[in-house]
Parts: C-alpha cells; structure tokens; sequence
C-alpha cells in the first residue's frame, strides 16, 4: 500500500499553477483598527441575548442541532414501532398509540429531520464556502429557523397527548378527511407541515440568491463548489415541488374546516387528486433530501482522496438531470390506483432513467477515489457506508420502478426496506460523513477517530440487518403501516432480527451523541482548523465575520492551488479586509461570472425574526386547538414583529462608492434588478405562482375526471360583464402604482404615499366582485367539487391580495417617516412587483373561471 | 381443504405463486435480484480496488471515461433491456376474451363484502372476507370501495389494485391449482388496517360449481333444539339490523352477510378460526378483538344464550 | 420507564413457559395433576389453531389475550376449574372438548377436538404453574 505517485503528481500541479504572480487586491500592512471594526461589527450578541442573532454560523449550527434533536425523537418512535413488531400479536401498545408512532416517525423523519438539516447544513455552509460574509437574507434565516424549531417541538409534543395525526405520513384522503378523522390530530399534521413550508421556502430564496449574488470574486459557475450546485437545484426543486404540498394542504385544510369538497367523491372531488399533488412534491422530495447530500458527498471525497472530483461536469449535468427528471415521476408512486396502463410505461421509464444521473455520481466518487489516495478516516468510512446502501437502494429503485413487481412490492415492508435503505444512504450516512468532516470548522476540536469507527459499524450493520431483512418480510407478505400480525405467516423471526438491527443503529447513534456532547465545542476563537487539508473557502480561518478577506477565486480548490491563501486571506490582503461603511456587508457579485456589482449592507441581530417567529407558531397552534381569539392576537403581533424586522433592511443607496481593493469602487446597496431583494421577491412570486398553477391544475384534474357536465354551460356563468369589473379593478390598481412609481421618482413622496392607499381597496374590490358574480349564480362551495374549485382560485388570491396591502401598509408607513424616496426605494419596487403579480395572477383566474367553461362549450 | 391457520407460509407469499401472474412477478424478482446483487458486488469491487489496488490500475480507473463507461453507457443498456423485457412479459399475461368468473368485492372499514355478478353485472350471491374461484381460468375482480381507500391484494396469486372511493378498479387473474391463499388489505386504512384479511380458495371447477349451488340457497333450517334457540337469541338481539341471513327477517347490510358463514374458513376478516367457539369469542367481545370495528360488543348475554347463537350461526353452513 | 417495565414484563411469561415446559419433562408436577398421553407443544400449537385465545390470556400462545373467560394463567395450579370442578386430568380433558356437559351455565361451547387432542391442550394448560 505504499504509493507515492499520486501526491507527488498532485504536489507538482499545485506548484505549476501557482508559479504565475499575483497581485493581492490590497496592501500590507492593514490599518490600525481595521480588524477590530469588523469583529464588532459582526459579533454576536452575547448571553441570553444569543436569542437574537442572525449570523449564520450560529443559526447554523442551532438548526442543525434541532434538526438532529428530532432526528433522535424520530428515532426513538422508531424503536418503540420495532419493539411492537418484535414479536407476532405483540400487545405492548395498542392501535391508537402504534397509528400515531408511524406517522409521526414518517412525518418527523421528513420534514422535522431530513429537509431541515439539509437546509440548516446549507445555512451553515454556504456562506463561507462562497466566501460570502452571511447569506443575503440573515433575519430570514433566523426567523425560518425559530418558526421551525418552536413550531416543530410544538408539534412533535401533540403525541404526548395522543393528539398526534394518524392517517400516515402521506395522508390520503378520505381517511384523512373530517368523516374518518373527526379529531384534531390530522389538523397538527397540516400544522406541523405548515412550518416546514415556511422555512423551506425561507431558505430556498435565501439559497438561490445567495449562491446567484454572493460569491467570492471570480467564482464564475464552472469553479462553483459541487456542494452549491446541489444547493442551487435543491432551492430551485423546493421552487418548484413544494408549491404542490402547500396547496395540497391547504385543500385538505380547508375541506375539513368549511367542508368544501376536493377529494370526496360524491361531490365531485377526487382522492387521486391529492395524491397526484402531494407525490408531485413526494417524490422530488427524496431528491430534495438526497441531492444535498451528493453535494457533500462530492465535496468530502475529493479531500478523503485528496484529488479534485473527476468528471465535474458530468456530475453538475447529473444533478440538473435528476432535478428535472424528479418532476417526472410522481406516478410511480401510484401505479395500484388503476391508471391506464400507457401512462404508467412512460412513468415507469422515467423513473429507470433517474438511475442514471445517480449512477454518473456514484462512478465520478469511485473515479476520484482511485485517482487519489482514500484516507479511511471516518468520513470516509461513512462514505464508503453510504455508496454500498444508497446503491443497494437504487437497485431496489429499479426493481420498484418495475410496474409488475410494484404490483406486489408496493406498501409492503419491502418499500419500507427500499426507502430506508435509499433515505438512510442518500442522505442519513452522508450526513454523519458531512458532521464528522466540518466540525473541525466549527468546533475546538474534531470528533473522536476512535468512537468514529465504532459509531460507524454500528450504524451500518444496524442498518442493514434492519432493513435488509425487511426486503424478504415484504416480499412474504407483509404490508406496511400494521400494528400487529399473526403467528402463522412466518413474519416473526425477520421481524424480530429487524428489532435487533434497529437496536444496534440506537447504539451507534447514542455513542455518537456522548462522543458529541464530550468534544464538540463551539468556538468563536480559534477552530480546529484544515484538519483534512481540504481545498474549498469554508476551511479558510474565520471568525463572526467568516474570513477577514474576501479572496479571489482562481479555481476549483482555491486553497489547493492558490499558495498561501488562508494566511493572505487572514492577514487582510484580498477584497474588502475590513468594514467599509461600518456596517455588516458582504459582496454582490454578477450571477455567471461572479464579477463584483456592489457592497450589500446586511442586517445584524433583531429581536423581531425571533419573536415573529414565535408569534407565528402561536398562531398557528392556536387555529389548529381552535383557540381563535388568542391566535387572531400572535397573527397580528407576528405581523408588527415582521414589520420591526424589516423595518432596517432597506438601507438606500449611497452617493458614495467604496474601495474594496484592487483598485474597484463599488456602489453601497442597489436597487431595481440588480438588487438581492428584487431577486428574492421573483424567486418568491416563483412560489406563489406555482401555487396557484397547481390550483389551476387541480381544477383541470376535476373537470377531466368528472367530465364535461362539472362544468356550468354558458347561461349559469356570471354574465360576462362581472369578470370585466373585477379585471378592470386590478388592472386600475396596477396603473395607479405604475404612477405612483413615476412620482417617487420624480422626487415626491407624499403623493406616491396617496396613490398606495387609494390603489389598495382595488385589489380586494376585485375579489369581492368575482365572489357575488359567483354566489348569484347559486353557486356555492360546499356543495360540488366545482363550487369549491371556483371559489378556492379567489380565497388564493384574497390570501395573496391580503400579503400585497400588509406590504402596501408597511411601504406606506415608511413614505410616512421619510424611509421612501428615490435614493431608497427597495421596498417600493418590491411592492411593485407583488402589485403587478396579483394583478396578472387574478386575470389568469378569471380567464379560467370565465372562459374555460365557455371554450369547452364551444366545442 | 386443510385448515388455513395450519400453513405456516407460503399463502401469503409473492415468493410462492400459485398462477400466471404471481408465477411471471416472482420470476421478475428473481431476475432483478440476481442481476442487482452482481451489480452492486461490482460497485463493491470497484470502490475496493480504488482504494487498495495498485497505482497503475488506480490511475487508469480514476478517469472520466470510467464515468461515462459506469455511470452512463452501463445502466443504459441494463435498463433498456429490463424495461422491454417487462414490457413484453407484461403484456403476455393480458388476457382477452370475457372472463370465466366475475366477482366485485367491495372494502369496508375492515371487512370485505363479496359480490358474485352475473354476466349483466348484477348481485347474483353475496359473501363476505371469502372469495372462492374457479382454478385454471381468468376470474374478472371488480373493486370498489364503501368508505376510504383500500387495497386488495393476494400475494400468491397477483399483484396489488387500490380501492378508491368514487372509482371502480378491475383487474383478471388466474389460480393454477386448489388451495387456500391469504390476502390482505395493502392501503393504511385506519384503526384495524392490521386486521382487514381474507381468503382466496380455490377449486376445481366442478366442486367450485357446487360450493356455489350451496351458497346461493337461503340459510338451513335450525336442526337441533340449542340451534333454534340461538336462532331466537339472534332475532331478540337485533343481529339482522346489521346482518343478512336469507331465508330469514334478518335482512340488515350494514355487517357481513351470514347466510353460511360457517362455511367459511375465517371470521372477522382473516384474522380468527371458524368455529363455535371463536364465534362465541368474537360476538362477546367484538370490540377487544378489533377496537372500533362497527360491530358491538354481546358481552350481557348468559353462557347459554351464547354457545347457542354461536351454534347456529356454526350450522348456516 | 414504565414502558420498558411492560416490555420486562411481556419477557416473563416467556420464561415462565420455558421453565414450566423443561419442568414438565422432570417430576416437578404431581403425578395427579400430569396428563398421560399428552404433549404440551402440540397442544400449544392446537390451542392456537383453534383459537383459544379468541376469549383466553394463555401465557405462551401468540395473541391469546381474550377477556370473555378467564385468563388461563397458571391454570395448572389451580384448586377448581371453572370454580366448581376439581381439577384433575380427565376433567381438564373433558372441558377444553366439551364444557357444556360438565356445567351447562357455561358459555364455553364445545370445541373442535378430538380426544386425543383434548389431551394435548389439557398437556400445555398443565405446564401454566
């Protein structure tokens, strides 16, 4: 094993790159005071002060750290479940309590566990991977975070209560609906969901514009981390797929509060409709948990191999393959619902073809690992962990993806195995390989090498005598989701291995925690450092302030090539070494080239995202325990507590450009397109637009279901007049903030203030007007599919309408104390944007309302 | 027949077909696992050799062809020739022509009522948790729910068809021999979703032909004095509110149909014996057994009165 | 706590059975009690074919947690079956196939056994001390 060829090969390429001379943006020595500023300036707040902070390496680890606290309570519903099926007839708990523990293990393990500690690892990460001073949006991070944590905890709390929802993580409908499930437990799953839906988003926006907009200087898209990568078509997918479950679960919630009826099918609803939404969003989410992961994944094994990743291009193709793909699958989900079977042969080569994106990754790691040397540390053996159970995993995949053997495999315990097997691989053991990789960068010290090992083989055998057996279980006949089973069908010994397995995954994961509770220390003073001696910006030195310069990225693995970056970094010789305006700042650099644009002053600690976010988990506890005068309340305070936080984030323009070195002059802050917040706001109506397409898909979905009668002929539509109104009202309103616009500019801004107030009612005024039209036909929600389609497109845009005037009320207040003018105007354009958006979103309503049913009548 | 709860596997089995279907998908399996424990042995020996093999062979694996040859130009062929091979065996399997039996059976919270139709689609018997079929020719199952979605599924014999409300799924498979063949309901479907079973038997044509005859008549008279008196405990206690028993008043459709439920080899859906004794069991204490099922618990009546309602309804064979 | 008590506690009758089923092999049970013919692992598995359990708790036999009769727990120790009869071995045989003809209030009805069989059940309800 002794093989000296490849670091040598590697030395020498490192030496050739680095022979050409560099010029450092800025000279040495730096100026007294300089390095003190900035440390002020980003210092967290201290003590019981913490609550406040936004800096993302704080918020990081705290999400991370929640995300895995409700991994471990995941984990412990997990075993109790095994204990129950250790043996047949077992009476150790009953229906009610097993009902709940699945579906909370389910619904935990997802959205309580796995997509936020992809996203808490990226709120970690990201920044100083890109050499980015925090991400672009730090109270938004700090909110998400707290929305998810309180709400999550909430949440997770109803099983104390024997509250807990119990229709199954992915909780079909009619089971799910107020005949089946009268109480109140479904209601906390659409809560708990909630939460997650907030700071998913949150972080989707924060991620897309913080990858676009905030990279080092001169990391144009082909040196992009491969880690970023993923992160960039992970928030793009969340873009996309969540919007599906958002809607589904407000359907869902608003049928069993108002009993209007989606999916109950002798109104005309459809069961399948949920499904095909909430699949539209379920499959693409087990690549939204698992493409973070091949993004560490990529990131860790070129260090363990010490080697750049081979095939860079390919796996960046593969990623965007398997994120485009993702959205072509959701029916294999579904192939027992009786769908025709063309539809399902085409579904069923899409999901082979997912294969292969995942099979480009797995050979680029092997590649890479035999171009260099694997040191077999413990993230290594993760690694190696992981390549042999995800692969398994993808092979079962395939196997699935079968629509005969789904036939058979489908909702038994050899799904459970598959899923297990790709979501422990994909992304559970990559995520121990990421913690044991990055801690150095965060803590005094690394995790135990020794405990490593054990927590290691402890984890694997566990996993796969765990569910490796459940293969066989569910290929004897057992379906899933079972609190007991007989004696006489020869489950009881693989179950019982199963329990023993799940036992050994307990241990290793215990032993993981003390090694963690023993030796991970937070530092906010020197790291452990570059213990793996890796090549990527987040291994430079950092402090509250990430590194004192930002460097000049010259290639993939900066600190591989570039010799001596992290002490240039440290001592101050790259891009903006200090505060300019005294102010936290970071760089905005073009999306493509990451050529600097200009300096975006960030917002420090506020109390406001912190209480926002309680206020908002109050709320919605309130509604979902029916509470609604005290829920009304935290919904309003919440409202004001957002208003305080973003009361400071729109600093303007300066007239003054600032040297941030090399001889480049940036301008403070921008507005218009250029702007962090213009891109957050579009990513943003993204969302909503997507929404409201699955809204308009879900109409087309019942009208081809229940076929041509569902629809009203032409004389028991409004006249066509009414729609003509309600148009003219939205589209008047949108000229009157276009002009509002021209006179802000022109320097006013009492008037522009004037323009707003008048400009607001129109909105609602539109909605009210579509809503009579309707309800004098005779038309009501409750009583068809249809009704409550209808009326459903106008609740959307109400709840839509309703965000844009709380916007116009804040932009309004700000005119008020002078905050709006034409030198500072972000939150004027923002609102803009949303105005302009409600519009066009109500138009394309009422053109389906109004002129779908009259075009099928034509026909 | 043997008693069901004597087998110990197998009747529950994907991995012990008993017709066409279940035969080609365990076929299939076997196929794919053998073919995906050679390629994941290979990504095991190729991760192996990149990390201990030596520097040569290494340095010719660590290249981007390995990628394209591994990650692209591999799985492609293996997919494309596994996919037309499923697609092609698939379609052998359709059967054309009408069906020799057809049966609706319809998913209740958590039993399953079962419909023979004549060739008009009507009702012409009705059953309950029991399905008995003709072997050797395609037997048509049209699905249907009463309540949530269910699945009905009997490994042994053909893959899972979702029951969905408003939506009515059929399906046609074959048995190839007599026997006693377990299904069970695949979709969660709340509370006893772990208790929701039933029996496929199958048999000979000609005694298929007979047991059907049987089924079709209305209930035997009582012969025996405790019978008769159990059929007096049954009338007094209301039972025909929920259940059916032809040729008697007790004409409810809430419950299973017992006209011959002692025929059957189960009760309460697959999960006890059939005998007096287990119907004794389950009238007095319906809801210990399967808690929130629709049936209640009969636990005022006196010994008597209960063996001799279980006797009865024992004799409607 | 008390749920890793219950899982304890579901453990003992395991080991009961174990201890009572290697006992019955030695003279631990008095001659008077002891079923000739019997053997108690047939008759475990007949009290679960026939469905025993349907209205027994019978430690040892999967599912047996019935709550119409009582529970069958050690059952060989007992004084009086049914509280009325005296337990011996041919009276325990003759109940567990036909109940009715030694106490008619019973509601215990007879059951699908052959005589033969009778003694095996009555062979495993012995091993319950």
């Amino acid at each position: 094993m002794t093989d000296n060829t490849t670091p040598h090969r590697i030395a020498d390429t490192r030496a050739d790159r680095g022979s050409a001379r560099i010029t450092y943006p800025n000279s040495l020595p730096r100026p007294e005071g300089e390095l003190e500023a900035l440390e002020r300036v980003w210092a967290a707040p201290k003590g019981w002060r913490k609550l406040s902070v936004v800096n993302n390496n704080y918020i990081g680890v705290y999400y991370v750290g929640a995300s895995f606290l409700f991994f471990i309570l995941a984990g412990l519903l997990a075993l109790i479940i095994r204990v129950q099926l250790a043996t047949p007839d077992n009476q150790f708990i009953g229906h009610e309590l097993y009902n709940q523990l699945f579906t909370m293990h389910g619904t935990v393990m997802m959205f309580l566990f796995a997509v936020p500690a992809v996203e808490a690892m990226a709120v970690y990460l990201l920044p100083n991977m890109l050499g980015a001073r925090d991400l672009p949006f730090p109270r938004l991070s700090a909110y998400a975070f707290w929305a998810y944590f309180a709400g999550g905890l909430a949440f997770f709390c109803s099983i104390f209560f024997g509250l807990a929802p119990n229709g199954g993580w992915f909780m079909y409908p009619p089971l799910t609906s107020t005949e089946y499930s009268p109480g109140i437990n479904a209601d906390f799953w659409l809560l708990g969901i909630g939460f997650i839906e907030i700071s998913a988003i949150a972080g989707a926006v924060e991620i897309i514009v913080g990858i676009l907009k905030t990279r080092a200087p001169g990391m144009s898209l082909d040196k992009l981390p491969i880690y970023a990568w993923a992160m960039l078509v992970f928030a793009a997918m969340i873009v996309i797929g969540f919007p599906a479950v958002i809607l589904a679960t407000a359907l869902l919630e608003v049928e069993r509060a108002f009993d209007w009826p989606f999916f109950i099918a002798e109104r005309g609803g459809d069961p399948l409709l949920w499904q095909h939404l909430f699949w539209f969003f379920g499959h693409p989410e087990v690549y939204i948990i698992f493409l973070p992961a091949a993004g560490m994944v990529s990131m860790i094994v070129p260090t363990m191999a010490q080697t750049p990743l081979v095939g860079y291009r390919l796996v960046v193709l593969a990623l965007l393959a398997t994120g485009f793909l993702s959205f072509g699958l959701w029916v294999h989900h579904m192939y027992t619902t009786g769908l025709p079977h063309l539809s399902l042969s085409f579904f069923s080569a899409a999901s082979s073809v997912v294969a292969i994106p995942s099979g480009i990754q797995v050979f680029a790691w092997i590649a890479t690992i035999a171009a260099g040397k694997l040191q077999l540390k413990t993230p290594a053996l993760f690694i190696l962990g992981f390549l042999f159970i995800f692969t398994l995993g993808g092979l079962t995949g395939v196997m699935v993806a079968m629509v005969p053997f789904d036939w058979q495999a489908h909702d038994t315990y050899f799904v459970v195995a598959h899923l297990h097997y790709v979501l422990i691989g994909g992304m559970v053991f990559p995520l121990f390989a990421a913690l044991y990789y990055w801690i150095p960068t965060v803590s005094r010290q690394p995790l135990s090498e020794r405990v490593g090992k054990w927590v290691f083989w402890l984890m694997f055998l566990g996993v796969n005598i765990t569910f490796f057996t459940m293969h066989i279980t569910g290929l004897v006949g057992m379906p899933r989701r079972v609190y007991t089973y007989p004696a006489a069908l020869g489950w009881d010994t693989l179950n019982l291995i199963s329990t023993i397995g799940a036992f050994m995954i307990a241990a290793g994961v215990l032993l993981f925690t003390i090694d963690l509770v023993r030796r991970f220390r937070v530092t906010d003073g020197p790291n452990a450092g570059n213990v793996w001696n890796a090549g990527t910006l987040e291994w430079l030195p950092a402090g509250d302030y990430q590194t004192r310069s930002i460097p000049e990225v010259r290639s993939r693995e900066p600190i591989w090539d570039q010799p001596n970056l992290p002490e240039d970094v440290k001592e101050g010789r790259y891009y903006l070494p200090g505060t300019a305006t005294g102010q936290r700042e970071t760089l905005v650099t073009t999306p493509i080239d990451a050529r600097p644009q200009y300096l975006l002053q960030l917002p420090g600690p506020n109390w406001g995202s912190f209480l926002a976010a309680l206020l908002t988990a109050a709320f919605f506890m309130g509604l979902t325990i029916k509470l609604y005068v005290p829920a009304m309340i935290a919904g309003g305070l919440a409202i004001a507590a957002i208003f305080w936080w973003m009361w400071d984030t729109d600093h303007g323009g300066s007239d003054t450009e600032v040297d941030v070195g090399a001889g480049i002059k940036l301008p403070v802050n921008a507005s218009g397109s250029v702007s962090h917040s213009w891109w957050g706001v579009v990513t943003l109506l993204l969302v909503v637009a997507m929404i409201y397409i699955c809204l308009v898909f879900s109409y087309l979905f019942l009208w081809l279901v229940n076929g041509d009668a569902w629809l009203p002929d032409a004389a028991r539509l409004p006249e066509l007049w009414q729609p003509a109104l309600s148009a003219l009202a939205w589209i008047g309103s949108s000229i009157v903030v276009i002009l509002a616009g021209r006179l802000l500019s022109a320097g006013g801004w009492v008037a522009p203030a004037l323009l707003l107030l008048l400009a607001a009612p129109l909105l609602p005024l539109g909605i009210w007007l579509e809503v009579q039209g309707q309800l004098e036909t005779g038309l009501r929600p409750t009583e068809t599919s249809y009704g409550a389609t209808v009326y459903m497109l106008s609740a959307l845009q109400g709840v839509f309408v309703a965000a844009v005037m709380l916007s116009a009320l804040f932009v309004v207040l700000r005119c008020l104390v002078g905050l709006v003018h034409n030198g500072r105007r972000a939150s004027f354009d923002n609102l803009q944007l949303l105005w302009h958006y409600a519009t066009a979103q109500g138009l394309v309503g009422l053109l389906v309302v109004h002129g779908f049913p009259r075009l099928v009548g034509m026909g | 027949m043997g008693d069901p709860f004597d087998i110990v596997s197998g009747i529950q089995s994907v991995l012990s077909p008993a017709g066409p279907h279940a035969a080609w998908v365990a076929q299939l399996s076997w196929v794919m696992f053998g073919a995906g424990g050679l390629i994941l042995l290979l990504v095991v020996v190729m991760t192996a050799l990149a990390i201990f093999a030596p520097a040569g062979f290494r340095q010719a694996v660590g290249q981007r062809r390995t990628v394209v040859i591994g990650g692209i130009l591999f799985p492609l062929v293996v997919l494309a020739a596994l996919f037309l091979w499923v697609l092609n065996g698939s379609s052998a399997l359709v059967t054309a022509g009408p069906p020799g039996l057809r049966v609706e059976v319809v998913g209740e919270r958590w039993w399953w009522r079962v419909h023979y139709l004549d060739p008009e689609d009507r009702v012409h018997m009705v059953t309950a948790n029991e399905i008995r079929i003709p072997t050797g020719m395609p037997v048509e199952f049209r699905l249907r729910t009463a309540d949530v979605i269910h699945s009905f599924w009997v490994p042994s014999l053909a893959g899972k068809l979702d029951m969905i409300p408003g939506r009515i799924n059929s399906y046609r498979f074959a048995v190839d021999k007599p026997g006693v063949y377990r299904g069970q309901c695949a979709e969660y479907c709340g509370e006893q979703h772990a208790k929701m079973a039933f029996y496929v038997v199958a048999m000979e044509p000609a005694a298929f032909e007979d047991w059907y005859g049987a089924q079709t008549l209305p209930a035997a008279e009582p012969a025996l004095a405790s019978e008769e008196l159990g059929r007096d405990v049954f009338e007094a206690n209301g039972c025909g509110a929920c259940h059916t028993v032809r040729g008697t008043a007790a004409d409810g459709v809430i419950g299973p149909d017992l006209t011959h439920v002692g025929s059957r080899v189960s009760l309460a859906a697959g999960i006890l014996p059939n005998n007096r004794g287990t119907l004794a069991g389950w009238i007095s204490s319906a809801q210990h057994i399967k808690p929130g099922n629709l049936m209640p618990s009969f636990d005022t009546l006196s010994g008597p009165e209960l063996r001799a309602l279980a006797s009865y309804l024992e004799s409607l064979k | 706590m008390s749920s890793a008590a219950a899982a304890a506690a579901r453990l003992l009758p395991f080991v009961a059975l174990l201890l009572a089923t290697l006992s019955a092999c030695g003279s631990a049970i008095p001659p008077d009690r002891r079923v000739v013919e019997g053997d108690p692992l047939r008759g475990r598995q007949l009290i679960a074919g026939v469905g025993c359990g349907v209205c027994h708790q019978i430690p040892g036999v999967d599912g047996a947690n019935g709550i119409v009769g009582p529970s069958l727990e050690g059952v060989g120790r007992r004084n009086l079956l049914a509280g009325v009869l005296p337990n011996q071995p041919d009276v325990l045989t003759q109940w567990v196939r036909d109940a009715p003809s030694l106490r008619p209030e019973t509601g215990m009805p007879e059951m699908p056994l052959s005589e033969e069989e009778a003694e095996d059940v009555a062979a495993y309800l012995y091993t319950l001390r």
